[in-house]
């Protein structure tokens, strides 16, 4: 669009036309005050703080030309004749603004004399207080008395709950209705509503349960008073007291920039940090009020060590030493090839490479994993390593032009924040495109929905690939393996490949239309695409090949692997080495009696079925390290306590291979350590100590020996890219409470074709054809709020999932099965009971099954899809 | 001569008046039911002309046609702005589909009730008058938004459509001239807001009845985000004739400006309570005390307050009785012709009582929105509540007046800004009131005080 030039205070700006008045102000440091007003949200003028007067050039009605002062200089007028919100005017050339003039003022106490009027000054007991917009501006802007008699104000009951984590003050809520568009238009959780009118008007939320949102605590951060405060913090500490320190939430792989609010050492808040690389400036409930698991009263203190049935007390020499001496032992005895080693991919990259040191480098084994070793796991792709969104992609950046197309992949409850980035795509005038087996929230925000048949993503984006290339449609021939890949495919036409997804070959013809037409492409493939083998991730990267989608910023593929720092486990070799087992296989190896011994670091095996449950109690040792006694840890000879993420420093690296740098924000309570130092101290006691002495040499170790992470050293990690037009001090009212980023942005990695310059190779497909499967399958789908150890002592407790089973309708009726009722899903593996949903979108012949603390998965399902015999159950 | 007197003896002794008032129209446009009884039946509506208007406009009119004409007889919209009604139809961005034409019918402006009288008793009128304006503008579905309190009205306008329906003026194929349009009744829910055109919209289509933000307007994004039409019921209700008599016929009434007639309601202390179509340009001292319109004050009293257009006009006083009733004449009055609700009290009433009562409306109804309209009509009922039951103080004057003016101006639609009309109005034209009003609390007080049993004595 093209610029306008105006002038506000005096001060003359150029800004794009269209801008409203008051983002132009800021760009010249203006501030005009707002309430309503929220730069994220769509400006509806309602409070009207933002008054201002507006001088436009006067057009004579008969010449059409503008009257002229007798110096020459355009003649003005006030525009309307009154005074003009600045939030919901936009700006036109020549237009002068005044922001400080005797009526702007009066207006500007006048609603801030109103506002007060219905407000009940409890700011002594106000979480707000010391970082609310109200109080601010009207130190600034406002009246210092009140000339509205105390006892003439309106009174509600003092807060009551919205929902299980926000409770909502109707005294103090000046109905500026940001948290509704908020929930409206950026989270698409339209849960929240007025009700009432005038001065009664209030809000409600509408849901069942109330205010059902994975966002609901953004809504405490722009709410500009304390009308909204979150069950997690309410009354725990005032704001001036609180030291945030800035850390990446590891929950999922957005990998989130929040900051721990400490007060001395205990935690007080989580708020998110600003960063548009990432997060903008939310984060999701998971990552706010899923933290109070670090101050669990059940954390493990100290280390112990396996005494006949009793796992004892130890001193850490003690408890390193038993563990690199019974590590050793099985080594010496069984070789290397007898040891296994897996660790969670929520540690960070310095643990990772300790990890890699110990396990590979010392002892030898080839058997290093990141996944869990059940059905769910992901295969390992490589289509996001070489066809992966290119190094300066920013999906904030992405809109009109821009598809989007998720395969096998639900964002809600895999990386919450995904929604909010890729609604902001399509509200930007971007689309999306959905490919699951089943419905998921996002397919509300798609311009199209595709619905395939279980586990046949891959043959939809097989059929995609095959038309194109039949199609002859212009296509890049950057990607090399292209003509391998035509010849891969020549057995198949896109007809039977789209018959093979269950999908109408017009479908897949009008998506292919789509896709090619799309200039920018981002895939995103989730759990339950990664999962099936490397069929889907292979299929994605052939459909990037074929139709240029890499290798350019706003291209690409992302996968959602699993866990806050899957990418960074992959990169540093947490994978299967040469001849080596995958997490899965353990089990069995171990029942053969190939694997003897073990070391688990944040992961919880034995809670995954009786198999992997009964191969850990059959090892000859086993080292865990974790934070909780876990099924696992009671199975140990040594049980190492870890710390927990605000007792460490480290590097993550997020889906969209952005390495970011996480603070410490206390000594851990019990001197538990990091994985890291824990590895490194079971390196010292078998005599290979690497010598580090803080997290950040690792970091920089990792960033002179891996290549791709040459740039992520710790010091770079810390610069701060991006100027948001954030003004610190006036941040609180236009942005909300969450944080500045002060602390540095992170570094995006660059692909491989980046680095080495050339073009990624296109991996050969096997065509998916057989005829779409009959029976009936379970999908093994992600939960968010899964209950598993996150949600200790958290707010959202009550939210957690339970396992149970969903059904279609028609299925529900064939088996005559009404909500809540049993389900029994019986397997080649074995039998399960679960309580029924209905899905009211879910295909005949498709059931879901949650993962989900207390469901042992991996008793029934053999991968992510499982065929299975689904009857009623007994009550 | 006090006007009172002058229609005591008038209507006393049914005596030639010293005024000389203009007679009554013998032949009405929109209150037909006047001249024809039973105007409401089909029966009677069609062998009185009814619907050959529509007819002669599907079979002989294009709707480019009938804009014009509208256009040239000068019609201007009774819902209180006045604005030229061809002109805003002719507002309809080219090729954009599907349109709606909306029919307000909230009237809930105080002192106002011509509408309801329409749907009541000539309701076949003004759906001809829809389905011609919804031709005109070329769309398809037309919704009657009736205010939720006038259920009787409402069951009768619902009934006059079905009657309309299976005489083929409505439905598919008009008259065999291809074009189809539905009618749909719609009740509110009793919210004065919900009349403002954006709020209407919101309430039709099932959400909370608040003002949109403007621009887009309607004729551009209205209802369900299509290019929209918003007419009052005395607005359609004018059509049927201007097509069938012509611009010409049209314009002999009224002044060139305010060109027609107008139904104006008229209550208050008047005789004759009720609603009486005028020519524009009547004087207000006609409308109150001919015999056959207001019928002079009752109890011989004098006229004090003209509220002239509907809670939100400013007030006028006796002085003013002379101003010809037509949009620019009581603009230069200072005031607006608003609703055509003329309200007329006489000494009776204290401004006091008056503005306090008026802003409690205001305060009921606003909406909730924005600030100044939400915390500034409570805010000026709180103060003068205390004001008239005895509890002013010296400060509450320049109080008020600060109020109204943090409000004036600022309010996200009128509804705010009409709040600040009737106290600016009363302490204008009545500040010795206030006065009055303070005095008396601080007279009543030192009373108090002067009675009160000491706590302590010695
Ligand atoms: C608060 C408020 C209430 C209104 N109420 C009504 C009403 O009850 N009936 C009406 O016709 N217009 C009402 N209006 C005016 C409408 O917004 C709109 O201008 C009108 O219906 C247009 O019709 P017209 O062009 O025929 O006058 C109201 C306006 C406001 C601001
Ligand atoms: S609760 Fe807060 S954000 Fe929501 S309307 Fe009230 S003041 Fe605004
Ligand atoms: S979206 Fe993911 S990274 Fe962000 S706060 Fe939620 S769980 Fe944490
Ligand atoms: S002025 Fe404001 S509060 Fe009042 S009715 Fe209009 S929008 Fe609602
Ligand atoms: S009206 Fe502009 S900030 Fe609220």
């Amino acid at each position: 669009m093209p610029d306008v030039t105006l002038i506000i205070d005096g001060r003359t700006v150029t800004v794009p036309a269209g801008t409203n008045i008051v983002d132009a102000a800021r760009t010249t440091e203006v501030a005009i005050p707002v309430f309503c007003y929220h730069p994220k949200l769509k400006p509806v003028g309602m409070c009207r703080m933002c008054l201002v007067e507006v001088w436009t050039p006067l057009i004579d009605q008969a010449t059409r030309q503008p009257v002229l002062n007798p110096d020459g200089t355009p003649k003005l007028g006030l525009m309307m004749g009154k005074l003009q919100p600045g939030c919901v005017t936009p700006v036109a050339a020549g237009m002068v603004v005044k922001t400080v003039t005797d009526k702007v003022q009066f207006a500007q106490r006048g609603q801030l004399e109103f506002l007060l009027s219905s407000h009940p000054l409890d700011c002594p007991v106000c979480d707000k207080g010391g970082e609310c917009p109200l109080q601010n501006l009207t130190m600034q802007f406002g009246p210092s008395t009140s000339r509205y008699d105390y006892q003439d104000k309106v009174h509600f009951e003092k807060p009551i709950p919205l929902g299980d984590t926000i409770y909502l003050d109707r005294e103090r809520c000046i109905l500026c209705s940001r948290c509704v568009r908020f929930q409206d238009d950026i989270a698409g959780d339209p849960v929240l509503g007025f009700d009432s009118r005038g001065r009664s008007w209030e809000i409600i939320s509408k849901s069942d349960p109330p205010f059902d949102s994975k966002f609901s605590g953004n809504t405490t951060d722009i709410c500009p008073v304390g009308a909204l405060t979150s069950s997690d913090f309410r009354f725990k500490a005032r704001v001036w007291e609180v030291r945030p320190v800035p850390v990446v939430c590891t929950h999922c792989p957005v990998g989130c920039n929040i900051t721990l609010d400490m007060r001395h050492d205990r935690l007080m808040r989580v708020m998110p940090r600003e960063n548009d690389f990432v997060n903008e400036i939310w984060n999701c409930d998971k990552g706010r009020f899923g933290m109070r698991h670090v101050d669990d009263a059940t954390r493990l203190t100290t280390p112990l060590v396996r005494r006949g049935e009793q796992l004892v007390p130890a001193s850490w020499d003690e408890a390193l030493r038993v563990a690199a001496q019974g590590l050793m032992r099985v080594r010496s005895s069984a070789g290397a090839t007898a040891l296994a080693g897996m660790i969670g991919a929520d540690a960070s990259n310095e643990d990772f490479a300790l990890f890699r040191h110990v396990m590979h480098g010392v002892l030898g084994t080839p058997h290093l994993d990141h996944r869990p070793g059940g059905p769910a796991d992901v295969a390992l792709e490589t289509a996001s390593a070489r066809f992966g969104v290119s190094s300066g992609t920013n999906l904030l950046g992405l809109g009109t032009g821009t598809l989007v197309l998720l395969v096998g992949a639900d964002p809600e409850e895999e990386a919450p924040l995904y929604v909010l980035r890729l609604r902001g795509i399509v509200a930007r005038g971007g689309q999306l495109v959905t490919v699951n087996a089943h419905p998921t929230k996002l397919d509300g925000s798609a311009a199209r929905v595709v619905r395939v048949a279980p586990g046949r993503e891959a043959a939809l984006i097989q059929a995609v690939v095959c038309g194109i290339l039949d199609g002859g449609a212009p296509m890049s021939s950057r990607a090399r393996g292209i003509d391998r890949l035509r010849t891969s495919l020549k057995g198949a036409s896109a007809v039977q490949l789209a018959a093979a997804a269950g999908v109408e070959f017009e479908v897949v013809r009008a998506l292919t239309d789509q896709l090619i037409s799309a200039p920018n492409m981002i895939i995103m493939i989730g759990r339950t695409g990664l999962a099936q083998g490397s069929a889907v991730s292979d299929a994605v990267g052939a459909l990037a090949a074929v139709t240029g989608a890499f290798g350019r910023p706003g291209s690409g593929v992302i996968a959602l692997n699993p866990g806050g720092n899957a990418r960074g486990a992959q990169d540093l070799g947490i994978v299967p080495g040469e001849g080596g087992l995958a997490a899965a296989q353990y089990w069995d190896a171990i029942a053969r009696g190939e694997l003897k011994a073990m070391l688990v670091a944040g992961l919880d095996p034995a809670t995954l079925g009786a198999a992997s449950a009964s191969a850990l109690d059959a090892l000859d040792f086993l080292v865990v390290q974790d934070a909780f006694l876990s099924d696992t840890a009671r199975r140990a000879d040594v049980v190492l306590p870890c710390a927990m993420l605000p007792e460490r420093d480290g590097t993550f690296t997020n889906a969209e291979r952005r390495v970011q740098r996480s603070r410490q924000a206390r000594q851990a309570p019990d001197g538990q350590r990091a994985h890291w130092q824990i590895l490194q101290g079971i390196a010292a006691a078998l005599g290979s100590d690497p010598g580090y002495s803080v997290s950040s040499d690792v970091t920089d170790a990792i960033a002179a020996q891996v290549p791709a992470y040459a740039g992520a050293r710790y010091t770079s990690l810390g610069v701060t890219a991006g100027d948001w037009g954030r003004q610190a001090n006036e941040s609180v009212y236009y942005d909300g409470t969450s944080y500045t980023n002060t602390e540095g942005t992170g570094v995006q990695l660059p692909t491989g074709v980046e680095r080495d310059g050339l073009p990624p190779v296109a991996a050969p497909l096997t065509p998916l054809t057989g005829g779409v499967p009959t029976g009936t399958l379970a999908v093994l789908v992600p939960r968010a709020y899964d209950g598993r150890d996150w949600a200790r002592g958290s707010k959202l407790a009550p939210r957690m999932v339970p396992p149970h089973v969903i059904v279609g309708p028609a299925d529900a009726g064939t088996l005559g099965i009404g909500v809540g009722e049993p389900v029994t899903l019986t397997s080649a593996r074995g039998s399960v009971t679960l309580p029924a949903q209905i899905d009211r979108g879910l295909a005949a012949g498709t059931v879901l099954i949650v993962d989900v603390a207390g469901f042992a998965a991996a008793d029934l399902c053999g991968g992510v899809i499982t065929s299975v015999d689904v009857a009623r159950g007994e009550a | 001569m006090a006007p009172s007197q002058a229609i005591f003896s008038r209507s006393r002794a049914g005596q030639e008046s010293e005024q000389q008032f203009m007679p009554p129209l013998t032949e009405h446009i929109v209150l037909r039911d006047l001249d024809i009884p039973d105007i409401g039946d089909p029966e009677v509506y069609h062998r009185h002309g009814g619907y050959a208007a529509l007819r002669t406009v599907l079979t002989e009119k294009t709707p480019a046609e009938v804009v014009a004409l509208v256009r040239d007889a000068g019609l201007r919209g009774r819902g209180g702005a006045g604005f030229p009604t061809g002109v805003k139809w002719g507002f309809l961005p080219k090729d954009s589909y599907p349109r709606y034409l909306l029919c307000n019918c909230d009237e809930s402006e105080p002192g106002t009730f011509n509408n309801h009288q329409i749907i009541d008793r000539n309701p076949h009128q003004l759906i001809e008058g829809v389905a011609i304006a919804a031709y005109a503008i070329e769309c398809h579905t037309a919704y009657i938004y009736v205010r939720g309190e006038f259920a009787a009205g409402a069951r009768t306008l619902e009934r006059a459509v079905a009657d309309a329906y299976r005489r083929g003026y409505l439905g598919q194929n008009i008259m065999g001239s291809g074009y189809d349009l539905d009618i749909v009744v719609h009740r509110g829910a009793g919210a004065y807001i919900c009349g403002e055109e954006t709020a209407l919209m919101e309430s039709l289509e099932g959400k909370i009845g608040q003002p949109r933000l403007k621009p887009p307007f309607p004729a551009i994004a209205g209802l369900y985000g299509k290019p929209t039409i918003i007419n009052n019921v005395e607005t359609l209700t004018n059509v049927p004739m201007i097509i069938r008599h012509g611009a010409a016929w049209y314009r002999q009434y009224g002044t060139a400006k305010s060109p027609g007639t107008k139904v104006f309601s008229i209550c208050g202390h008047v005789r004759r309570p009720g609603n009486y179509e005028v020519p524009f340009g009547t004087p207000l001292r006609e409308l109150v005390e001919a015999d056959y319109y207001g019928g002079g004050m009752r109890g011989g009293r004098a006229v004090k307050i003209i509220v002239p257009g509907g809670a939100s006009s400013a007030w006028l006083t006796a002085d003013k009785l002379d101003t010809p009733m037509d949009y620019e004449s009581l603009a230069a009055a200072g005031t607006m012709l608003g609703s055509g609700g003329v309200i007329i009290l006489d000494e009776t009433v204290s401004a006091v009582e008056l503005a306090y009562k008026m802003d409690e409306f205001f305060k009921h109804e606003s909406c909730g929105k924005c600030t100044p309209c939400r915390e500034g009509t409570t805010f000026l009922v709180r103060v003068l509540h205390r004001m008239n039951h005895g509890g002013g103080r010296a400060s509450d004057i320049p109080l008020l007046h600060d109020v109204y003016n943090q409000m004036a101006g600022n309010c996200f639609c009128l509804l705010g800004e009409s709040a600040v009309v009737p106290i600016r109005s009363a302490l204008r034209l009545f500040p010795g009131e206030f006065e009055q009003a303070i005095e008396r609390a601080a007279a009543s007080a030192a009373t108090l005080r002067a009675n009160a049993i000491p706590l302590v004595t010695h």
